[in-house]
C-alpha cells in the first residue's frame, strides 16, 4: 500500500487543481495515460517574427487508445505529432510519456526514448532506399545494439506479421505503396514500442491499400499498443476511437469519432 | 570496433559513387605520395652530402697553418706560421678532451718505383691516430703503429690506386719499393671509397718522414679527435687550441689568417641544421598537398551528408543517437582517407625503393623513408581523416530530425 500512497502523492501535486482527484481515480489517472500534455506551446521563428503554431494544448491519451488528430493544414497537427514523437521539442508546458517527463530533452535522450518507446509510420514511408525490406525492418534494432542474427530473425517474424515475408529481400522500389507502408509498420513495431505515431499513413495510398493499412494499425492497437494517427481524411478518422480536432494551434474538439463525424 | 553493419554502410556510400570516391581518394593518395617521396628525396640528398663530408671523422678538429695578417710583438705581417712537434705535444698533453691525434707531413710528388714501374703519387707522414681521423678502410695488412714511429721504420701503408697502378694488382704486402729514392716496405694497403685523392697516398711513420725528407720536427698540420665531447665542449677545445698556438707563435689574438682551426663538429652541425630546415620545408609542402586532399575528403563528406540528410532523419527517428551518426560519418571519412593514404604511402615507398637505385649522384644517395616518417604520415592521415569527417558529421548531427525528414 506504500506504493499506492506514493502514487497518490504524485497525483496530488500534479493535479492539485483538479477537484475530482480522489484516491482511486488518481491512481488510475497516473496509470491510465500514455500521453499527458499540459499547456504545450510551440512557436517557429521565421526571420524576425515568431509564429506560434501551438497555443497551449492540453491532451490526455489513454493507454491502448486509437486516436486520430485532424485539422486543416497549418492547424499545427504535424507539429503536435512531431512533439509527441520527440522529433521536435516544445517551448512550454509539460509532456509526460507513460508517466515520464519529456520536457527539454537533449538529442541523445530523445533518441533513446524514441528507440525504446516510439514507433513511427510516415506518409512517404521513409524506408532506406538501398536496404532490403528485411534490413529496413531490422534497422531500429541495430540502434538498440541487438545482435545481427537475432535482429534479422525478428525482422522476418514482423515481416510475416504484415504478410510480406516473401518480400524480405526486395528493395523498397520494387514494392507497391501499400507494401512499403506495411514494411514501415513492421519496422515501427519491431522494437515493441508503447506508442505508434502515424503521420498521414494512408496519404499516399489508394483506398484499397489504405484500408489494408488501417486494418493493420487497428490490429496493432488491438494488441494493446497506443496508436496516434494524424490524418485529414474523415473515413480514416472515423475508424479511430477518438478524434481530436485542431484549429489554429488549439484543440477545437475531442470526442468519439461517431459524434464528431456527425458534428461536421 | 568492428561492426559489420557499419562497414557495409561505409562501403555502400563509397561504391554508390565510385568515380567520386576514386577522385577524392586520388587527391589524398597524391598528397601522401608527394610527402613520402619528397621526404625520401630529402634523405637522399642528406645521405649524399653527408657521405661527402663524412670523408673525415666528424668528431675532429683540423689545424692548418697560414700567413699572419697583423703585426704583433714587433713581428711583421705576412710571416708563415710553422707548426712543430712541440705544438702537437702540448695540445695533446695539456688540452682537455683530446681523444686521438695525428700530425701530418706531406711529401708532394713522391716518386715511387716498383720494379720497372715509376709513378708519382703522394705520401704523408702520420701518427697511428690518423686511422680513426681520416677514416680509410684498411683492406689488408696493418696500419702504422707506435713502434714504427719510435724506430723510424721505413714502412708504408699504400692506397688502392698505388696498389693497382704501381703494383699492377700484385699483392704488395712485404714488397719493397722506393719513395723518392728511399726504400720502403709495404705493410698494408687501404681504400677510401669517398676520396680519389686519398687512394693515391702512401702513409709512412711521421718520424720517418721528418727525418728522411729533411723536415726535422716540422708539421704541416695536425688533427685531433674530440672523442665524444659535447658540441659546446668541442667548440671550447677549438678555441683553446687556437689561443695556445697564437700565444706560442706570437700571433695577434685578432689575426684569423695565421692559423685555421676547423672544427668538423661545427661543420657537421651546420649541415645537420640545413637538412633539418630542408626537411621542415618538405613537411610544409607535403603537408599542404595533403591538406588539399583532406579538404577534398571534407568536401565529399559534406556532400554525402547533404545527400543523406533525409536518411539521417529517418535513422534519428528510428532511435539513432547523435553519437552513432557522428561516428558513422567520421569513420567513413577516416576509412576513405586511410585506404587512399595507404595507397599513396605504399606507392611512394615503392617508388623510392626502385627508382632510388637508378638515381645515384655524387650528392644523392639511398633515398629512403624511415619508419618514423611513415608512422608520422599515417598519424597525420588519421588525424586529418577524422578532422575532415568531423565538420560534416557535426552538421549531420545538428540537423533536427523534423527538418531532415522534410528534405527531399
Amino acid at each position: 500500500m506504500e506504493i499506492f500512497g506514493a502514487k497518490v502523492a504524485v497525483c496530488l501535486t500534479k493535479f492539485e487543481s483538479r477537484a475530482l482527484c480522489s484516491r482511486v481515480e488518481a491512481v488510475t489517472l497516473v496509470d491510465r495515460f500514455m500521453i499527458e500534455l499540459r499547456n504545450i506551446t510551440k512557436s517557429y521563428r521565421t526571420g524576425k517574427n515568431a509564429m506560434q503554431v501551438l497555443k497551449g494544448i492540453d491532451l490526455d491519451i489513454a493507454k491502448g487508445e486509437l486516436v486520430s488528430i485532424m485539422g486543416s493544414s497549418g492547424s499545427g497537427k504535424s507539429t503536435l505529432l512531431n512533439i509527441l514523437g520527440l522529433l521536435d521539442g516544445h517551448d512550454g508546458g509539460t509532456y509526460r510519456l507513460d508517466g515520464m517527463p519529456m520536457d527539454k530533452l537533449d538529442e541523445s535522450t530523445a533518441a533513446k526514448y524514441r528507440s525504446k518507446f516510439i514507433g513511427f509510420v510516415f506518409q512517404s514511408f521513409n524506408l532506406v532506399g538501398y536496404k532490403t525490406a528485411l534490413e529496413n525492418v531490422a534497422l531500429p534494432l541495430y540502434y538498440q545494439k541487438v545482435p545481427r542474427k537475432e535482429r534479422n530473425k525478428k525482422a522476418l517474424e514482423y515481416l510475416r506479421k504484415v504478410g510480406l515475408a516473401e518480400w524480405a529481400n526486395h528493395l523498397p522500389n520494387e514494392m507497391s505503396g501499400g507494401q512499403k507502408q506495411r514494411v514501415a509498420i513492421a519496422r515501427a513495431l519491431i522494437t515493441e514500442p508503447r506508442v505508434i505515431f502515424a503521420d498521414e499513413p494512408t496519404g499516399a495510398l489508394d483506398s484499397v491499400t489504405s484500408e489494408e493499412v488501417m486494418q493493420l494499425l487497428k490490429d496493432v492497437n488491438r494488441e494493446g499498443i497506443t496508436v496516434v494517427i494524424v490524418t485529414h481524411e474523415n473515413d480514416i478518422a472515423a475508424q479511430t476511437q477518438r478524434v481530436i480536432r485542431l484549429k489554429d494551434g488549439r484543440i477545437e474538439s475531442s470526442g468519439e469519432a461517431e459524434k464528431i463525424m456527425h458534428h461536421v | 570496433m568492428f561492426d559489420r553493419d557499419k562497414w557495409l554502410e561505409i562501403l555502400h556510400t563509397m561504391v554508390q559513387n565510385p568515380l567520386r570516391t576514386f577522385l577524392t581518394g586520388v587527391s589524398v593518395a597524391l598528397g601522401i605520395f608527394i610527402l613520402v617521396v619528397m621526404q625520401g628525396m630529402g634523405f637522399g640528398l642528406q645521405n649524399g652530402v653527408f657521405q661527402q663530408i663524412q670523408n673525415d671523422a666528424v668528431n675532429s678538429i683540423w689545424v692548418r697553418n697560414g700567413q699572419t695578417s697583423l703585426a704583433y710583438r714587433g713581428l711583421n705581417p705576412g710571416r708563415w706560421v710553422r707548426f712543430d712537434n712541440r705544438d702537437l705535444n702540448h695540445v695533446v698533453q695539456n688540452i682537455e678532451g683530446v681523444a686521438g691525434y695525428s700530425g701530418r707531413v706531406g711529401i708532394w710528388n713522391a716518386q715511387m718505383t716498383y720494379g720497372k714501374e715509376t709513378q708519382n703519387f703522394g705520401s704523408r707522414g702520420i701518427h697511428p691516430g690518423n686511422q680513426e681521423l681520416e677514416m680509410v678502410e684498411l683492406t689488408a695488412g696493418r696500419y702504422i703503429n707506435e713502434g714504427d714511429l719510435i724506430e723510424e721504420r721505413k714502412v708504408a701503408v699504400i692506397g688502392k690506386t698505388i696498389v693497382d697502378d704501381l703494383f699492377r694488382g700484385k699483392d704488395p704486402i712485404g714488397e719493397y719499393f722506393t719513395l723518392n729514392g728511399v726504400q720502403f716496405v709495404v705493410i698494408g694497403h687501404f681504400e677510401d671509397p669517398k676520396s680519389r685523392w686519398e687512394n693515391r697516398q702512401a702513409y709512412i711513420p711521421i718520424t720517418t718522414a721528418q727525418k728522411i725528407f729533411g723536415r726535422s720536427d716540422a708539421l704541416d698540420m695536425f688533427v685531433v679527435s674530440t672523442g665524444d665531447l659535447s658540441f659546446d665542449e668541442t667548440k671550447r677545445m677549438a678555441v683553446d687550441i687556437e689561443n695556445y698556438l697564437k700565444e706560442r707563435h706570437n700571433i695577434h689574438p685578432d689575426d684569423n689568417r695565421a692559423i685555421r682551426v676547423t672544427n668538423n663538429n661545427e661543420e657537421f652541425k651546420t649541415y645537420l641544421d640545413v637538412f633539418v630546415g630542408i626537411r621542415m620545408f618538405i613537411w610544409v609542402i607535403g603537408g599542404f598537398t595533403l591538406l588539399a586532399g583532406i579538404i577534398g575528403v571534407a568536401n565529399i563528406m559534406s556532400i554525402v551528408v547533404k545527400e543523406r540528410t533525409r536518411e539521417i532523419g529517418i535513422r534519428k527517428a528510428l532511435g539513432a543517437s547523435p553519437f552513432t551518426i557522428l561516428s558513422l560519418i567520421i569513420q567513413e571519412a577516416l576509412f576513405l582517407t586511410l585506404v587512399a593514404g595507404s595507397f599513396g604511402l605504399v606507392a611512394g615507398v615503392v617508388l623510392l625503393e626502385f627508382a632510388g637505385d637508378a638515381v645515384q649522384h655524387e650528392y644523392f644517395a639511398n633515398p629512403a623513408v624511415n619508419f618514423a616518417i611513415c608512422a608520422t604520415a599515417l598519424a597525420v592521415l588519421v588525424v586529418a581523416g577524422a578532422l575532415s569527417g568531423l565538420v560534416p558529421a557535426l552538421r549531420a548531427v545538428a540537423v533536427s530530425p523534423v527538418e531532415a525528414l522534410r528534405t527531399e
